[in-house]
């Protein structure tokens, strides 16, 4: 299996905090991966370190073997990697055409962006909200068009932030099929701390304690692990 | 209507509003009235320039005066020294691009935040202010051309035809040119827009994240915008100096806090909203000056509190919201 994308000893630290603490993972094409931690884990610093949007201070992150270490998230984006921020990232004064449009022109031509923003709103099931302004939309509707953004250039791995966050449960068990869905095409990384959403979509989870990697296994073994639930518990882990 | 459509519209309406003050004005309107029309078309350049980049770019830029000033004094010194303002022109549009270019490095790829850019680059049109005004005396000559301190250049060229240097343009020519720069000036970011790149300028000013998560490269969007702002205003720079004397006034706080004031007036995020505000204003300004009973700048600074208290999106958005409604287009 081709490996995507892998950290190597990843850290970062915030004066004397280490948030994320040598950190080494693989995640192959193919694979949904999921990331779970209680709040303070590191979950989320090691998303913005993968994302670019931190510069790890130790460590290496690589793409498809290349080191990608320090770059921009532009320039991360632009090697296929899609990215959906915790809260809704969106442009609230345009549309969903719009927005998804934009998200295709970096490869695409004008119509052939329209075509596929409108194919990408339609495969969401927000097709009919494709020229309402995003700022009237719904928090549901304002993560799936975020999402459908993310989608629409066809990444090679989308990492997700904490994708149901603000969701109802409806909304949540749609974007478990949703993610499920998406994995046929796509690699996908969840940063996730809802348990009962992990355990509906999760095939391989990473367990965060404290910066660094509690532990890395099939869903059903961590789930049943007990040092996993006393993180989530709150009880030492030795 | 497809938006290509509409902004061809918009153009075509703004070439014929330019096409019938080009041949009308300069009639019907006296030699000193005429050159303060000159004037105020070269201040709306000026206002155009920040509407594009603070409207459409998101950068709230304080110092715009400094690439007008700059426009200005590079064109007076250039054509005092080169006899001719065939080549004063394009290089007075190259160093304030230049400069504003400069100036976004800096701050785009230093990761300033909004608050410290509008501080620099007040700072940096002061800075010039400061040091136009410390010119005086011959050793602050550039070859043939006198800097001139605190009193300017007042022997500023007229423009000539391109390289025929002894057919100066007398003011109604100079009015013509300036209405054109203003119409090209409007079109071009009206084009500029319509594309890819300023679609990115936009959606960056929505959500600089997801422009940049999306693989767009905000910093060199924000720097390319900054230039032609810049562009834009070195050129109101250029028209003003051929209607009014250079002088360090043309970086001054006042004139940098105008600028803000037209803007805000006429409607941030349009780009005929500026130009309308500034022109509003300074008519405003010219009528208060004949009112003997109020202190002019007192009326401005009413007009301009009522402005943002009652209008705070600005004439034109509230002009055309109310008219959306009026004709059931605003119930969505």
């Amino acid at each position: 299996m081709t490996t995507l994308l892998s950290t190597e000893g990843l850290t970062m630290r915030f004066g004397g905090v280490t948030a994320v603490d040598g950190v080494t993972l693989s995640i192959d094409a193919g694979e949904l991966r999921c990331l779970i931690g209680p709040n303070g884990a590191g979950k989320s610093t090691f998303f913005k370190c993968l994302t670019g949007q931190y510069k790890p201070s130790a460590g290496r992150i690589f793409w498809r073997g290349q080191d990608v270490t320090g770059r921009d998230s532009f320039a991360l984006a632009r090697l296929g990697i899609g990215i959906k921020t915790q809260v809704p990232s969106l442009f609230d004064g345009l549309t969903p055409m719009e927005s998804v449009g934009l998200a295709l022109r970096r490869l695409h031509g004008e119509a052939e962006s329209r075509r596929r923003a409108r194919r990408a709103l339609d495969r969401l099931g927000i097709g009919a909200l494709g020229e309402r302004r995003i700022g009237l939309l719904a928090h549901g509707q304002r993560q799936l068009v975020e999402l459908a953004m993310v989608v629409a250039p066809e990444p090679d791995l989308i990492i997700l932030d904490e994708p149901t966050a603000g969701m109802s449960a409806e909304e949540t068990n749609r974007a478990a099929d949703l993610i499920r869905e998406l994995n046929r095409e796509h690699a996908i990384v969840v940063v996730e701390h809802d348990m009962h959403f992990i355990r509906a979509i999760a095939r391989k989870v990473t367990v965060f304690h404290q910066g660094k990697v509690l532990m890395e296994d099939a869903a059903g073994r961590v789930f049943a692990d007990p040092r996993v639930r006393d993180v989530y518990l709150g009880k030492a882990v030795a | 209507m497809t938006p290509g459509a509409r902004t061809g519209l918009e153009i075509g309406g703004a070439i014929i509003v330019a096409a019938v003050a080009a041949v009308y004005l300069p009639q019907l309107l006296e030699l000193f009235a005429l050159i303060n029309a000159t004037v105020w078309v070269s201040m709306a350049v000026l206002a155009l320039s920040l509407g594009l980049v603070w409207g459409f770019g998101g950068i709230l830029c304080f110092g715009q005066t400094a690439f007008f000033g700059l426009g200005g004094y590079t064109y007076a010194v250039a054509s005092i020294n080169f006899g001719d303002t065939t080549w004063a022109v394009p290089l007075a549009l190259l160093l304030p691009t230049l400069l504003a270019a400069a100036l976004g490095y800096l701050m785009f790829y230093g990761r300033i935040s909004d608050v410290y850019m509008g501080v620099i680059t007040l700072t940096t049109t002061l800075i010039l202010f400061k040091f136009a005004n410390s010119t005086a005396g011959d050793q602050w000559n550039i070859g043939e051309a006198p800097l001139g301190g605190f009193n300017g250049i007042p022997s500023t060229p007229p423009l000539n035809f391109p390289f025929a240097p002894d057919q100066q343009m007398v003011p109604e020519q100079i009015f013509v040119v300036a209405v054109i720069c203003l119409a090209a000036c409007y079109a071009i970011a009206k084009m500029v827009l319509r594309t890819r790149f300023g679609r990115v300028c936009v959606a960056i000013k929505e959500n600089e994240l997801r422009a940049e998560l999306l693989g767009y490269d905000v910093r060199l969007h924000k720097l390319a915008l900054f230039a032609l702002s810049g562009l834009m205003a070195g050129l109101a720079g250029i028209l003003f100096a051929n209607c009014v004397f250079v002088s360090p006034t043309m970086f001054s706080l006042s004139y940098a806090g105008q600028v803000i004031i037209w803007v805000l007036v006429g409607g941030i995020g349009t780009l005929v909203g500026p130009v309308i505000g500034c022109v509003l204003v300074q008519w405003l300004t010219t009528y208060a000056g004949t009112l003997s009973w109020i202190d002019p700048n007192l009326l401005l600074g009413v007009v301009f509190m009522a402005a943002v208290l009652l209008v705070p999106k600005g004439l034109l958005p509230t002009a055309s919201g109310l008219l959306a409604k009026l004709t059931g287009r605003g119930a969505a």
